[in-house]
């Protein structure tokens, strides 16, 4: 009873921010001439005929890596801004690595997984050492290390360092994986012409670990105390600045892969038109979905959903940065609904608290268990 | 399979028909209700980021898309990418015009090179047409390629012409391979007519920033760090950022060209006479052409080059001040059409 | 309003009217109300006779009404003037109009007996002025009626004596003072009035000379006063923890502690008393491993930890009760079992190798509650739910858990309700003749007192005096600690 209400305490702030954000939505396309039902229909439609899942799904598999990236640094206060730095670099690497292996297939993935991991985390790892020897605030270096990472990117994306030019093209990119680095998609949903990265098993797999980590180790208990107060955790025991410097390295590994179930299964080589921007995606996701790993699926399934559908509105005359605002709206909306609802939590607790106290029940406790 | 993809154009094409409602549709058929020439043709348009009203390479395609619109009396339709799009996105986009029945597609811009591959495979009964890219040799694509470093040789021959101090600039937006071809040409027509002149070469940003493309200010400062050292005309191929290298132009009292369109034309009037003249790649004619030949009824597949012997590139007169360097310059369009004279692609 | 029910309260301009009662009882809700920090769900304020909705602190402001915090709430960084006009600015077109607000914080200094300079930066400041600063802050805004809750907790005797002497300023001055506390000889030694208040009720309002402390306790609690005695010495030879030359300093080269050297036996209380900012906070969380010793040792156990992390320190069985609970003790947005782990995390029954036992803690939490009689009604409320003192109380708990060595305690009892004051006395002592060393420190000098076996001053950051808790007297305490009274007994 307690926990189902607690479950709808948890349902009821992104639900108010949805309907709030089709609320806005709808008053702009009304102000500008539009019916928001038909256009929500059409959009509704179109993202839901098979290809358009299929691309939805494979939208929220990078999403979704990107925003677990930045909620591990949120759930500490850490806010690492640089995962789009981190995995571009990362996915560079990885592709130009993966471009000159021959490896047996498994064993060739696994390469290129491990290595975009290793850097990612080892650019993250730049920001944390500056925080902790230096003090340097991790937002200002993880946004200034995106900009070198695009200055990075630039020298190593050249037909004399790691770039190939293609016969015939305005478009450079690295040498293409070999069929053994690829990983083939799979054919979910029936009638889709583009089948679904294989790599969504791999976001799938970050969020259990992470749900398991944060909830289950002492390692998690640590990182979350450090989140809640730092102080109390430093006089817990907690190593602020190992904290800062493994969950950056987490953050980083995994913003690591962000790029990867782009470039294992669909493009083979990273080239000028790479996906940019997800690591900032992977933000807005990471507030919509408090953190909370099931959260942030809905959240990335949400924007992968909105960013297919929205393909439709050129077609009805709809000006389509009208889904830019539905995102943005929500994503503020969010953010202040969860602050009321925690508000409201913790008044209603200290209610639920008086309330014991003046049926002069002391002994209330239960054993309870999870 | 194809139950499903019937299915889901029905569902396409039912959306196309709900979002229609109410909505100041863009796509009016040019011929209904007027008088002028009708076709059954419908022609989807698949912009980069930017789209129409970009004052550039789109706004550039527009414009032949419009005059085939009120030439043949197509039906069209267009869409446009977003930032940081995959290249399933833009395959969705293109899908979403093929399933539509729009017939030809033409995609704008080298980005579409993925997308259109795979999306030519899955409909082949649909032409498709991309811009700025020659990799793709499936029988219903047409590659409109340019060659933009014969234009920009002759903007080379005009340069060195007009230089007093023998010393010239390029400023490339993004050095990309497509913009290494207009300095490989620029260099080689300024070389061929002064072999003393000084020249410097820069690109205002590397990839993946593609910011240069649109950086005034970043235009402005190269520029005029290139006037202090001495150049008297830049060649700006830097789309966007091309406004800053004017007006470092007009500020030191000195020289600059053009690029892509004619840029005295639509620059502002106290620049205007800046600008001698500007190398044109004539997107619109591009588009124009392969519009024409799908209501010919001979798409157009393959590489299509777009140079000066067909009018596909060349260089502008309507600065007056040109002029006294026509002569040179015409003599040297000549001589490439001939064949005497072979224009470098690649730099270095 | 649940936390509180029937509260009536009448409060008659220009005198001291005291409110007191258990924690838990009802005091903050009540004050949070009055000052317009919470709505009340029935009921009415009236304020000279009309009845008020307030729904801020700003209208409280705006009708007279101001709010003394127990925590301080200044920025130390900035001037005694700057910290006044914060948020209030005066001005004159659009500059800041330094001049005059100096001009009226002397005044009002002068005329109420609060002088403070003005210009001192508040860090450099002492407790006893801080609280004027604070007091001026409301003055400043206008405030007719000032709430002051807990506001002797962090003063010294005699600094009570100089706030009762302005208190009484104030009161002839016509403006009205709400005086919360429970400390029952101060509130009759000043209060005009008591209003007694018990589990969200008012029980009674008495005047100051109809009643004793004792009787004033019984209203409380309705049970008999409780002592902090400790009778009989449970002091052993061996000694657990030894810290000898230990010297802290600021990065700036500023000396925080200066060759401090204690050592505590087995079955011994050593208590620290001093004024609050002379190091105590210092002397603790450097014993914790949370701040690096310039120079010194600490022998705990029979071996060197002055290298060892935090959690090395924890781990080997020294417990720690923070001075302040919100910020070192809890984590305010956790449920409570999550809170029993704090500190304890890396151990039974709170984890299972590199894993937490939920279900380990969440069974020994249950066990707290109900040996500590933590008032809740279950293990999932958020700490912040709790009230001050029964946040207290599952700390002190916690940290009595695992048969540490030694216990680090700084006031122990702050903010505790009398009858569960006793029973963690009561805890203190039977760990204390188990074999727990324990290292006091406490605002509280009864407690003091009354709980240590030996007794230090601490006076800027070095033992200035040594005292014999049987024989020496708050008074003589309270001078050793403002360095007056030299040695002390």
């Amino acid at each position: 009873m307690k926990r189902l209400k607690r479950l709808a305490l948890m349902l009821v702030a992104p639900v108010l921010a949805l309907a709030f954000a089709v609320l806005v939505t709808s008053l702009i396309l009304v102000a500008s001439g539009h019916a928001p039902l038909g256009v929500f229909t059409s959009m509704w439609n179109y993202g839901s005929a098979p290809d358009s899942l299929a691309l939805t799904l494979n939208l929220a598999t990078t999403y979704y890596l990107s925003a677990l990236a930045v909620a591990v640094g949120f759930r500490m206060n850490l806010f690492n801004i640089g995962v789009d730095g981190q995995y571009r670099l990362a996915a560079l690497i990885a592709a130009a690595v993966g471009g000159s292996l021959h490896l047996p297939a498994v064993l060739d993935v696994v390469v290129i997984l491990v290595v975009a991991m290793l850097v990612g985390a080892g650019w993250a790892a730049i920001a944390a050492v500056l925080k902790n020897r230096r003090g340097v605030s991790e937002v200002i270096s993880t946004i200034m290390l995106n900009y070198i990472s695009i200055g990075v990117i630039a020298y190593l994306l050249t037909p004399d360092r790691l770039a190939v030019a293609v016969q015939g093209s305005n478009n450079i990119g690295t040498q293409p994986i070999p069929p053994n680095g690829q990983v083939p998609g799979f054919s979910v949903i029936g009638g889709a012409q583009n089948a679904v990265y294989g790599l969504i098993l791999l976001a799938v797999a970050c969020g259990v670990a992470y749900w398991y980590l944060l909830g289950f180790t002492r390692f998690g208990y640590d990182l979350r105390a450090t989140g809640l107060s730092p102080t109390a955790a430093v006089a817990s025991g907690v190593n602020v600045k190992r904290m800062v410097l493994i969950s950056m390295l987490l953050s980083g590994a995994i913003a690591g892969l962000v790029g990867m179930p782009q470039l294992l299964g669909a493009s083979y080589t990273y080239s000028l038109d790479f996906p940019t921007g997800l690591g900032f995606t992977g933000i807005a996701i990471a507030l919509l979905g408090r953190n909370h790993p099931v959260g942030i699926a809905f959240g990335a399934l949400l924007w992968a959903f909105l960013d297919t559908s929205r393909l439709i509105l050129d077609l009805g005359g709809v000006s389509k940065e009208i889904v830019t605002i539905m995102q943005g709206v929500s994503v503020l909306s969010v953010v202040v609904a969860y602050e009321l609802v925690r508000r409201y939590n913790i008044a209603a607790q200290q209610r639920e608290v008086g309330r014991a106290l003046a049926a002069e029940t002391p002994e209330l406790v239960g054993q309870g268990t999870a | 399979m194809r139950n499903a993809l019937k299915i889901a154009s029905v569902l396409a094409v039912g959306a196309l028909a709900l979002a229609g409602c109410g909505s100041s549709s863009s796509s009016a058929p040019a011929g209904n209700g007027s008088s002028g020439p009708t076709s059954s043709i419908k022609v989807g348009m698949a912009y980069d980021i930017g789209g129409r009203g970009d004052k550039s390479f789109n706004d550039s395609a527009a414009r032949g898309l419009d005059k085939a619109k009120a030439d043949f009396g197509v039906t069209t339709q267009e869409l446009s990418a977003v930032a940081g799009e995959t290249d399933q996105q833009k395959a969705a986009r293109l899908t979403l015009l093929a399933q539509g029945g729009y017939n030809p597609v033409i995609a704008v811009g080298f980005a579409y090179a993925g997308a259109v591959k795979t999306v030519a495979a899955q409909f082949p009964k649909t032409n498709f047409a991309i811009i700025d890219d020659s990799s793709n040799l499936q029988p219903n694509v047409a590659n409109l390629v340019f060659a933009a470093n014969q234009s920009s040789y002759i903007v080379g021959v005009i340069a060195a012409q007009a230089s007093k101090a023998a010393s010239v600039g390029f400023i490339g937006g993004v050095n990309v391979p497509l913009l290494q071809s207009f300095q490989a040409g620029f260099d080689a027509g300024v070389k061929a007519t002064d072999s003393s002149a000084k020249i410097q070469d820069k690109y205002l940003t590397q990839p993946p920033d593609f910011t240069g493309f649109n950086a005034p200010d970043k235009g402005k400062t190269v520029a005029q760090g290139m006037y202090d050292s001495g150049a008297d005309i830049v060649f700006a191929a830097a789309g966007g950022s091309g406004s800053g290298v004017f007006a470092a132009a007009k500020s030191s009292g000195k020289l600059a060209i053009g690029v892509d369109s004619d840029q005295y034309l639509s620059a502002t009037p106290d620049v205007q006479s800046v600008i001698l003249t500007s190398a044109l790649k004539n997107v619109d004619q591009a588009v124009y052409d392969f519009i024409k030949s799908a209501v010919d009824g001979k798409t157009l597949t393959g590489v299509q080059t777009f140079d000066l012997k067909n009018g596909g590139v060349g260089y502008s007169k309507s600065n007056p001040a040109v002029a006294p360097y026509e002569a040179k310059a015409d003599a040297a369009i000549a001589a490439i059409i001939a064949g005497t004279v072979t224009v470098p692609n690649t730099i270095g | 309003m649940v936390a509180n029910h029937d509260i009536d309260i009448t409060v008659r301009r220009g005198t001291v009217h005291a409110i007191v009662g258990e924690n838990g009882a009802g005091k903050s809700t009540l004050m949070k109300i009055l000052y317009g920090m919470q709505r009340p769900d029935e009921g009415t304020i009236a304020i000279e006779g009309e009845v008020v909705a307030l729904h801020s602190p700003s209208d409280a402001i705006a009708r007279g009404i101001g709010m003394v915090h127990q925590h301080f709430q200044l920025a130390d960084n900035f001037t005694v003037l700057e910290n006044v006009i914060l948020g209030d600015e005066p001005t004159s077109g659009l500059r800041l109009d330094l001049g005059s607000a100096r001009r009226r914080i002397r005044e009002l200094g002068e005329q109420y007996g609060l002088s403070v300079d003005p210009d001192a930066v508040v860090e450099d400041i002492g407790v006893g002025d801080r609280q004027r600063v604070e007091i001026l802050k409301v003055l400043f805004r206008g405030a007719r009626t000032l709430i002051l809750d807990e506001p002797t907790a962090v003063l010294v005797p005699q600094e009570v004596d100089e706030l009762f002497r302005a208190l009484g300023e104030l009161k002839s001055q016509g403006l009205t003072v709400i005086f919360i506390s429970h400390k029952l000889d101060e509130v009759l030694a000043v209060a005009d009035e008591i209003t007694v208040v018990r589990q969200g009720t008012t029980v009674t309002s008495v005047l100051p000379a109809d009643v004793t402390a004792r009787k004033l306790a019984q209203l409380m609690v309705g049970s008999e006063l409780p002592s902090p005695q400790t009778r009989l010495s449970t002091v052993t030879e061996d000694v657990v923890i030894s810290v000898r030359d230990l010297t802290l300093a600021t990065p700036e080269g500023r000396l925080l502690l200066d060759r401090i050297s204690f050592t505590i036996h087995r079955g011994e209380v050593l208590g620290i008393a001093g004024v609050e900012g002379n190091g105590q906070a210092e002397l603790v969380e450097t014993i914790m491993g949370m701040r690096t010793p310039l120079s010194g040792d600490i022998t705990y156990d029979g071996k060197d930890i002055v290298d060892w992390p935090t959690r090395r320190r924890r781990e080997a069985g020294i417990a720690y009760i923070p001075e302040d609970r919100s910020r070192h003790g809890l984590l305010l947005e956790a449920s409570l079992w999550e809170n029993r782990m704090l500190g304890h995390q890396t151990l039974a029954p709170n984890a299972k190798g590199p894993l937490i036992d939920r279900a380990g803690a969440r069974k020994d939490t249950a066990r707290i509650v109900s040996e500590y009689d933590v008032r809740t009604p279950g293990i999932d409320v958020m700490a912040s739910a709790l009230s001050g003192g029964n946040q207290q109380k599952l700390i002190v708990g916690r940290e009595m858990s695992g048969d540490p060595l030694v216990l680090i305690a700084a006031h122990p009892t702050r903010g505790v309700d009398v009858g569960a004051q006793a029973a963690i006395w009561d805890q203190l002592r039977a760990a204390r003749s188990r074999g727990l060393g324990v290292l006091l420190i406490s605002a509280d000098l009864d407690e003091l007192i009354g709980l240590s076996d030996r007794l230090e001053v601490l006076l800027r950051g070095r033992f200035v005096a040594e005292a014999d808790p049987a024989t020496v007297t708050p008074e003589e305490l309270g001078s050793a600690m403002t360095g007056a009274g030299g040695e002390a007994a």
